[in-house]
C-alpha cells in the first residue's frame, strides 16, 4: 500500500494474502487491502479480473482457500452470507436482493422479525417505527408498508441500503450500484454514500464507471487477473492509468478512428413517432453507413422508441419507413425479414437463451436464411456460426456446445451481438451495447460498430454514457421526457451541451454523468 | 365497486353466479340453501387453504385427494374397529402431517420437483388407501354423522370448522414471520437464502401444513358423507387448486391470500355445483359448467393481474 | 472412460428398462413370450403417441391436462360416426375413413382451443388445459350419457389387432409419427423455435420467432397425436368409450419425465419420451403379470416414477458440480 500522510484509524476490514481456485484453476491470489472507517475503497477490474469472487469471499459465499480477513481486531472467517451480515458486512448486490412481494419493512428486518410478546404475530408497530427512523436516513419519503413492487429502481436500490442500515452494518459493499439509476438518483446515492462515511462505516465501490469511481472513492484497488495489480489514493489516478492498469497495455485510442465514409441514402425513416407515456411525435432518419446516437437521461423514452420501432410495443401514431417501405403494422417478425436488428438493453432478460447452447443462440434469429422448405442445413450453418464467431471475436474456451449462461458478460453480449449479424440486417439498433461488460470487450464492441457502419449498415445507438456517443456516433439526438430536444452535428459534439439538452437547463457544474 | 370486482374477479363472478341462479329457481337464495353451500364447500375451503401455502413457495401438491383418502381409510378402520372419534381424529392429524412431511421431503431434501413428487405420491396414496379399504365403501357408525350435521351456536360444525381453518391460515400468512417468510421464499428463494431464511424448513412446513389440512378436509367431507367410497377424494386436487386459483393464488409463487381469496373461490365453486343441482340441471352438465366458469376466471385473473409470461 | 459416461448419461433410461427387463424375465411367467410381446406393444404404442405430443408441449415450457379427454371425445364420437347400431354412416365403406377423419379433427379443434387459450388469451397453461378437460370429458359423457358405443367395423378394429407380417398395425402408425416429431424437433426450423420458446419466450419473440403460432403448433399437434392414441385405443377395445384413456395421465407424464424432458420447457428428445414409454409399460405389464392387485400396481409405480425422479434429479446434480 503507497504510504499517505493522513492519519488512519485502525483499519476496519483487513484481508491478507486471499488465494482461491476454481477447479484448478487460481481466481485470486495474494490479494491483500485494508479499509479504513469512513472511507470508500474504490474497486475496479475487467469481468474475470476476480472482483465478484473476491466480493463472495467478502461476503461468506465462498470460503478463500488461503490468507486471511480481520474485522476490527478479530478474525473473520464467515461460512454463510448470513453470518457475514451478523458480522456487520453488507454487500449490495448488482441484482437487487428485495422481495417484491413483500412491504419494505418486512425486507429490511426478514429474518429477524420481531414477535409481539407470549403471541406468534409480528410486532407491526416495531417495525413500522423502526422502518420509518431508517428510511427517513436514506432520504426516502414512502410508508413502511409500501410493497416493493411499487417502487422504482432508484428507489428500490435506497431500500438495499437502507437494509445495511437496518443490520449496522460496518461496511457496505456495492456491486454497480449506479447500473439501472438515472442522474437525479445517482446524485442521491452519492449523497447518502457521504452521509455513510461520515457515520464512520467503510464502503468499497465496485463499478465498471471509473469516473464515478473516481470522484467517490478515497482509496483505489486495481485488480487484473485475480491479483492486485495497483492501488493508492484515488486522486493518484486518473481514467487513463485506471484502464492502463486493468487492461495491462497502453490503450492508444479508446475508440476507432473515425474513417471517412460518407452516408447515403436513408435507410430508417421515422416520423412522428407516439406512444402515450412513453414518448411523441418523435421523428428521426438513419442513413446508410451512419450511426446515429441516442442520447438521455433514464426515463426519456429512448428505450421505448426503439423497441417500438421494432415492434415490441404497440404505437399510437406514427409511420416507420424502411428503404422507402412502411413497416406497418411493425412486428419483430416483420421487422427482421426486413433487415432490422435490435440489441435489447437487458441480454439476460430477452437478448439470450440462457440455458441453451452458444450454437443455438447463435443461429436463433437466421435460422430461415440457412435452411430450405423448413429443413435446417447444418454444415452450412455451422459454418455461418464459425465465421460469425469469429468476426464478433468471440473467444470461448470449450467451444459453441456451452452454455450462454456460462459466459462472461462481454461474451454474452458478443453472442446477441453475433446472432444479429448474422441475419445481415441493413438497420442495427443497438440500446445500452456496452452496459455491463469489461474494458476489453467495450473495445470489441465499439470496433464492431465502427466496422459496420464503414460497411454501409444504419446505425441506431442509444446509449447512456455520453463519451460513448462522441466517439462512435456520427449525428447526436437527444431525448428528454419523450420527445427528441436536440440534433447535434459533429462540430457541436460537447459533452456539456448534450448534458444540458438532456437535463432541459443549464448543466450544473457538480453533475459529471449526464 | 369495480375496484373490488376488478382486484377479485372471483367476488364478480360469484355476484353473477348468483344472480342467475336465483333467477332460475326462487329456492336459491333461501337461507337453508344458503347455509347448505357454507357446508358443502367446508371441505374444499380447507383443502385449498393447505395447497395455497404449497402454491405460495411456487409448489405444487397433487396427492391431496389420495391424502385425503388415506387419512380417511386409517382413521374409519380405526372407528369401525371400535376405535373412539377422538382418537381417529388423532389419526387424521398424523396421518396428513406425516403424508404432507414426506412430500415435504422428497422436494426439499431429494431435489426432486413437487410436480413429479406429488404425483407419484397421489398414486403410491391411492393404492395404499385401496389396499386399506380392500377397495370395498367403507361405512362409518352414525356417530360420525351426527357430529358432521351438529351445530355450535347455531353454527353447523362443518362451516365452523372451515371459518377456524380460514382465520387460522389468514393470521399465519399475513401476521407471524413463518408466513411471511413463505411469501419470501416463493417470491424469490434464492434472496431468501442469502438473506438467511431457512428455506428447506420453510418448504417442508408448507408441505406438512398442506397434508395436514387435505387430512382435514377429508375429515369434514367424510363426517357429512358417513362413509369413506373407493372414489373418495378424486381429482379433489384439481379442485383445490382450481379453488386457489379462482381466488387469486399465483402458480408461480408469492401471491395469493386466504381471506378473501380462497373463501371466494371455494365458495364460487360450490355454488356453481348447488345452484345446478337447484334449478334441476341435468347432472351431465355439471363439469362443464364447472369448467367453464374456472376458464373465464382464470381468463379475467390473467388479465387483470397482468398477464402469464 | 468418460465417453461412456455421457452414453450412459444421455441414455439411462434405456439402460434401465434392460435392467428391467433382466430382472422381470425370469422371473416373471409368460413375461417373455411371443404372446406377452404383442401385449406390451399394443400398451406402449398408444401411449407413447400420447406421450411424444406431450413432449411437444412440454418443450415449449407448457403442459397439457387434457389430453385424455381428446381420447374420450374422439373415441366416442368416431365410434358413433361408424358403429353398426345406427350410426351415422353406418355400413357405408366410408364410415372407417370418415370416423378417423373426425377424430384427428377432434384432436385439431381441442388442441387450437388449448392453443389459443395459452398463447392469444394469455392463461397458464396448466389451468387452461385443466378447464378444457374437465370440459371435453365432460362433454363426452353428457353426449353418450356415460354409454359405450359397441358394434365396431371390422375394418377399424384390425387397426387395433391386426399386423403386416411380424409387426402391430399400430406400429406403422405411432413408428413414421414418433419419427416425424424427431425430425421437426432435431432438423428443422420449427424445432429450433419450439426449444426457444420453452427456453425464454421474451428472447425468442425478440428474435423474430413467431411464438403464437409456435406454442399454437404445440397444442395442437399434441391434441392431435392423443386423437391418434385414441384411434388405437379404440380399436384395441373394439369399443367406443367416454372414459376411455382416463387411466393414462399418469403414464405419460411418468414416460415424459423420465426419458429427460424437462418441465420447465427448452429440453427434451423424442427418444427419452420412446425410453420412457417403454420403461412404463415393461414395468405396468411385468407387475401385472406376478398377480399384483391394481392397487399394488399403483403403488408400486408410484414408487418407481419417483426413484427415477430421484436419479434424474441427483445426476443432474453431480453434472452441475462438476
Amino acid at each position: 500500500m503507497i504510504p499517505s500522510d493522513r492519519p488512519r484509524g485502525a483499519p476496519l476490514l483487513e484481508a491478507r494474502g486471499i488465494g482461491k481456485s476454481f477447479g484448478g484453476a487460481p481466481v485470486l491470489e495474494g490479494v491483500s487491502f485494508s479499509l479504513e472507517a469512513g472511507r470508500v475503497l474504490g474497486l475496479v477490474g475487467e469481468n474475470g479480473a476476480g472482483k465478484s469472487t473476491l466480493m463472495n469471499v467478502l461476503g461468506g459465499v465462498v470460503a478463500p482457500d488461503a490468507g486471511r480477513m480481520t474485522l476490527g481486531r478479530e478474525d473473520y472467517r464467515p461460512r454463510t452470507p448470513a453470518e457475514a451480515s451478523s458480522r456487520g458486512i453488507a454487500f449490495i448486490h448488482q441484482e437487487l436482493n428485495l422481495h417484491s412481494n413483500l412491504s419494505i419493512a418486512e425486507n429490511l428486518f426478514l429474518a429477524r422479525l420481531p414477535r409481539r410478546r407470549f403471541t406468534p404475530f409480528l410486532d407491526r408497530g416495531w417495525l413500522a417505527s423502526r422502518t420509518g427512523e431508517i428510511l427517513a436516513a436514506v432520504g426516502l419519503e414512502v410508508s413502511p408498508w409500501t410493497p416493493v413492487s411499487e417502487l422504482a429502481a432508484g428507489e428500490r436500490q435506497l431500500v438495499e441500503i437502507a437494509r445495511a442500515l437496518a443490520a449496522d452494518a460496518r461496511v457496505v459493499i456495492l456491486d454497480e450500484p449506479t447500473t439501472s439509476l438515472g442522474s437525479a438518483e445517482i446524485a442521491r446515492l452519492f449523497a447518502l454514500l457521504a452521509r455513510l462515511k461520515g457515520e464512520g462505516r467503510g464502503l468499497i465501490y465496485i463499478s465498471h464507471s471509473l469516473g464515478d469511481v473516481l470522484s467517490q472513492a478515497d482509496d483505489v484497488l486495481v485488480l487484473r487477473d485475480g491479483a492486485v495489480v495497483a492501488s493508492g489514493l484515488a486522486e493518484s489516478f486518473d481514467e487513463p492509468s485506471l484502464i492502463r492498469h486493468m487492461v495491462g497495455r497502453t490503450l492508444a485510442t479508446v475508440f476507432p478512428p473515425r474513417s471517412r465514409r460518407r452516408p447515403g441514402d436513408p435507410v430508417l425513416e421515422v416520423r412522428a413517432l407516439t406512444r402515450p407515456g412513453a414518448f411523441r411525435d418523435v421523428s428521426f432518419t438513419v442513413r446508410r453507413g451512419e450511426v446515429l446516437g441516442l442520447s438521455g437521461l433514464m426515463g426519456a423514452g429512448r428505450t421505448e422508441v426503439v423497441r417500438a420501432i421494432f415492434g415490441l410495443d404497440r404505437i399510437e401514431s406514427g409511420e416507420v419507413r424502411v428503404r422507402g417501405e412502411p413497416l406497418t403494422p411493425p412486428s419483430p417478425r416483420e421487422a427482421v425479414a426486413r433487415g432490422l436488428a435490435l440489441v435489447t438493453e437487458d441480454r439476460r432478460d430477452d437478448g439470450l437463451l440462457l440455458e441453451a447452447s452458444v450454437a443455438d443462440n447463435l443461429a436463433l434469429a437466421a435460422l430461415g436464411a440457412h435452411a430450405r422448405r423448413g429443413l435446417i442445413d447444418g454444415p452450412g450453418l455451422a459454418r455461418a456460426l464459425a465465421a460469425q464467431a469469429g468476426q464478433v471475436r468471440l473467444e470461448t474456451a470449450g467451444g459453441f456446445a456451452r452454455a450462454a449462461a456460462t459466459l462472461s458478460g462481454g461474451n454474452q453480449q458478443k453472442v446477441v451481438l453475433g446472432k444479429w449479424l448474422l441475419t445481415r440486417p441493413s438497420v442495427v439498433l443497438l440500446d445500452e451495447p456496452t452496459r455491463g461488460i469489461d474494458v476489453g470487450a467495450k473495445q470489441q464492441v465499439y470496433q464492431l460498430v465502427s466496422d459496420l457502419a464503414d460497411a454501409g449498415t444504419a446505425v441506431l445507438l442509444v446509449c447512456s454514457e455520453i463519451e460513448e456517443l462522441l466517439g462512435l456516433a456520427d449525428r447526436i439526438l437527444v431525448m428528454r421526457q419523450g420527445a427528441v430536444v436536440a440534433e447535434l452535428p459533429p462540430e457541436d459534439f460537447d459533452q456539456e451541451r448534450i448534458l444540458a439538452a438532456a437535463l432541459g437547463g443549464v448543466a450544473r457544474p457538480e453533475e459529471e454523468r449526464e | 365497486m369495480t375496484r373490488l370486482v376488478t382486484r377479485w374477479p372471483a367476488l364478480g363472478l360469484l355476484v353473477l353466479v348468483m344472480a342467475g341462479f336465483s333467477l332460475g329457481s326462487p329456492r336459491f337464495l333461501e337461507v337453508p340453501n344458503l347455509v347448505n353451500i357454507a357446508v358443502q364447500s367446508a371441505s374444499l375451503g380447507i383443502l385449498a387453504t393447505g395447497m395455497t401455502f404449497v402454491l405460495l413457495t411456487a409448489g405444487i401438491d397433487l396427492s391431496v385427494g389420495s391424502l385425503m383418502f388415506v387419512s380417511a381409510a386409517l382413521a374409519g378402520k380405526l372407528v369401525v374397529g371400535g376405535g373412539s372419534l377422538p382418537a381417529a381424529f388423532a389419526v387424521v392429524v398424523v396421518a396428513g402431517l406425516i403424508g404432507g412431511a414426506l412430500n415435504g421431503i422428497a422436494v426439499t431434501r431429494l431435489g426432486i420437483k413437487p410436480f413429479v413428487v406429488t404425483l407419484s405420491t397421489l398414486y403410491i396414496g391411492r393404492g395404499f388407501a385401496l389396499w386399506l379399504t380392500e377397495t370395498r365403501a367403507l361405512n362409518l357408525p352414525d356417530s360420525l354423522l351426527t357430529v358432521g350435521s351438529a351445530r355450535l351456536a347455531g353454527i353447523p360444525v362443518p362451516v365452523v370448522a372451515v371459518a377456524l381453518v380460514l382465520v387460522g391460515a389468514h393470521l399465519t400468512l399475513e401476521r407471524t414471520a413463518f408466513g411471511r417468510h413463505l411469501y419470501a421464499v416463493g417470491a424469490d428463494p434464492e434472496a431468501a437464502r442469502r438473506a438467511g431464511l431457512p428455506v428447506r424448513r420453510l418448504i417442508l412446513s408448507a408441505y406438512a401444513l398442506c397434508g395436514l389440512l387435505a387430512a382435514l378436509g377429508g375429515a369434514v367431507a367424510v363426517a357429512q358423507l358417513g362413509a369413506v367410497s373407493p372414489t373418495f377424494g378424486r381429482d379433489r386436487e384439481f379442485a383445490a387448486i382450481s379453488a386457489a386459483v379462482l381466488g387469486g393464488v399465483s402458480l408461480f409463487g408469492g401471491r395469493g391470500s386466504v381471506l378473501p381469496g380462497v373463501l371466494l373461490g371455494a365458495l364460487l365453486m360450490q355454488t356453481v355445483e348447488n345452484g345446478l343441482v337447484i334449478v334441476n340441471a341435468d347432472p351431465y352438465l355439471y363439469p362443464m359448467v364447472l369448467a367453464a366458469v374456472i376458464f373465464v376466471a382464470v381468463l379475467l385473473d390473467s388479465h387483470v393481474r397482468g398477464t402469464h409470461p | 472412460m468418460s465417453r461412456l459416461r455421457s452414453l450412459l448419461a444421455g441414455h439411462w433410461v434405456a439402460l434401465l428398462c434392460v435392467v428391467l427387463v433382466a430382472v422381470l424375465g425370469p422371473v416373471v411367467p409368460g413375461f417373455s413370450s411371443s404372446a406377452n410381446l404383442r401385449n406390451v406393444f399394443s400398451s406402449l404404442l398408444p401411449l407413447l403417441a400420447v406421450a411424444v405430443g406431450q413432449t411437444l408441449v412440454l418443450i415449449t415450457g407448457g403442459i397439457d391436462l387434457s389430453v385424455t379427454a381428446v381420447v374420450a371425445l374422439a373415441s366416442v364420437l368416431g365410434a358413433r360416426v361408424m358403429t353398426a347400431d345406427g350410426g351415422l354412416l353406418a355400413g357405408s365403406p366410408l364410415a372407417v375413413p370418415a370416423a378417423v377423419a373426425l377424430m384427428l379433427v377432434i384432436g385439431l379443434l381441442v388442441g387450437t382451443a388449448n392453443g389459443l387459450s395459452v398463447s392469444r388469451l394469455r392463461m397458464p397453461p396448466f389451468l387452461a388445459t385443466l378447464a378444457v378437460m374437465t370440459f371435453v370429458s365432460g362433454f363426452a359423457i353428457w353426449l353418450t350419457r356415460s354409454a359405450n358405443i359397441a358394434g365396431l367395423p371390422e375394418g377399424f378394429r384390425l387397426l387395433g389387432a391386426g399386423s403386416l407380417g411380424p409387426a402391430p398395425a399400430a406400429l406403422l402408425v405411432v413408428g413414421p409419427l414418433a419419427l416425424g416429431v424427431h425430425l421437426l424437433l432435431t432438423r428443422t426450423v420449427l424445432g429450433r423455435w419450439l426449444f426457444a420458446v420453452g427456453g425464454n419466450a421474451r428472447t425468442a419473440r425478440v428474435s423474430g420467432v413467431p411464438v403464437e403460432r409456435v406454442v399454437l403448433f404445440a397444442y395442437v399437434a399434441c391434441a392431435v397425436c392423443a386423437a391418434v392414441a385414441s384411434i388405437l385405443y379404440t380399436a384395441r377395445l373394439e369399443t367406443g368409450s367416454p372414459v376411455l384413456g382416463q387411466r393414462i395421465l399418469l403414464d405419460v407424464i411418468g414416460a415424459v419425465v423420465i426419458g429427460g424432458t424437462s418441465l420447465f420447457g427448452g429440453r427434451g428428445s423424442v427418444l427419452g419420451t420412446v425410453y420412457g414409454a417403454l420403461f412404463i409399460t415393461l414395468l405396468d405389464n411385468g407387475l401385472n403379470l406376478m398377480g399384483l392387485s391394481s392397487f399394488a400396481v399403483l403403488m408400486v409405480k408410484g414408487a418407481v416414477i419417483l426413484a427415477a425422479a430421484l436419479v434424474d434429479a441427483t445426476r443432474e446434480r453431480l453434472e452441475r458440480g462438476r
